[in-house]
């Protein structure tokens, strides 16, 4: 990390989120099922792709800022992960005083 | 650059590395607090998708597309600072900051327009509701999940802005130039997090079912 990357890769990382954000807001005017949001979440993911690699230098960092970087994703998969499994598999079962409607 | 000698001596190769460290644990602190409200927003979404895509109608889809295109230049405008520091163009950091901390206000500023705009609609749950078309509880969900999520969101612009100010503030004393390069490359990493979290906020709030 000695010498600052050129600035032409700042703008072209720029242009590049841009020409994203003009695709997921096209595409998100086309009909594609549950394509749609597939496609925004992914558009998304790229987009802080972008940023983590070029704006905040992911790309030259050391592999310990690296590792962090990784385990943060981790750590929001475990979340994600094993809640998500709670909601998945478990009914709610109302107690017979639960309001009608209540959840 | 005239450097004074420090506590600390500045130029130790691993300074710098620990400052960005520091800041990146921060940010995975602050991920899993962004986590939750996400995972809320998918739980609910889930329950009722039909329902999120009607309230998604109700948002200001182009302000919404606008402010992250605001956002994302400010991305790199922020970007251009800390690269410039580490460059040595102190002049130029300061132009970059204040271009930095105006586009963070400008996204503010919209921000609060479509606020009024949702006060007026009534879609503000708890204060100033009214929608009662279908999907009612949904749409309420969404909108209860939307202000939370946005509001947080602003809440952590806001302290960006103030901060890239005062640091343009205080780059003009050219004092500490080590320091100040360091300053601003933690705020850039802070910054980079608040733009990458209306990354994700952008599809889900603006873009679901926008083809009806």
């Amino acid at each position: 990390m000695n010498s600052p990357p050129p600035v032409r890769v700042y703008i072209l990382t720029w242009l590049a989120l841009m020409a994203l954000l003009a695709a997921t807001f096209t595409l998100a005017h086309f009909r594609l099922g549950a394509a749609n949001t597939a496609v925004g979440l992914a558009i998304a993911a790229a987009k802080v792709a972008l940023v983590g690699l070029f704006f905040m230098h992911l790309r030259r960092a050391s592999a310990l800022i690296a590792i962090f970087a990784v385990a943060t994703l981790f750590w929001l998969a475990i979340l994600f992960g094993l809640s998500g499994t709670d909601y998945a598999t478990r009914r709610i079962a109302p107690a017979p005083w639960s309001a009608p409607e209540g959840h | 650059m005239s450097a004074r000698p420090d506590v600390v001596p500045v130029d130790v190769p691993w300074r710098r590395e620990t400052a960005s460290l520091g800041m990146w644990i921060f940010l995975a602190t602050e991920v899993m607090f962004f986590g939750v409200l996400f995972l809320a927003y998918t739980h609910a979404r889930l329950a009722d998708p039909q329902g999120f895509a009607a309230a998604s109608r109700l948002t200001h889809e182009w302000l919404g597309t606008i402010n992250t295109a605001i956002l994302l230049t400010s991305s790199l405008t922020m970007a251009l600072a800390v690269r410039s520091g580490w460059a040595g163009h102190r002049a130029l950091v300061i132009r970059l900051l204040w271009a930095t901390a105006f586009l963070g206000a400008a996204f503010i500023a919209v921000k609060l327009v479509e606020y009024r705009l949702e006060w007026r609609d009534g879609l503000v749950p708890a204060l100033h509701f009214t929608y009662s078309g279908p999907h009612a509880r949904a749409v309420q969900a969404f909108f209860f999940l939307y202000f939370v999520m946005t509001g947080v969101h602003a809440v952590h612009l806001t302290i960006g802005v103030a901060l890239v100010a005062w640091l343009a503030l205080r780059d003009r004393d050219p004092s500490h130039p080590v320091r100040r390069r360091e300053t601003a490359e933690c705020l850039g990493l802070y910054w980079h997090f608040v733009d990458g979290i209306w990354i994700f906020l952008y599809p889900l709030i603006y873009l679901v079912e926008l083809w009806r």
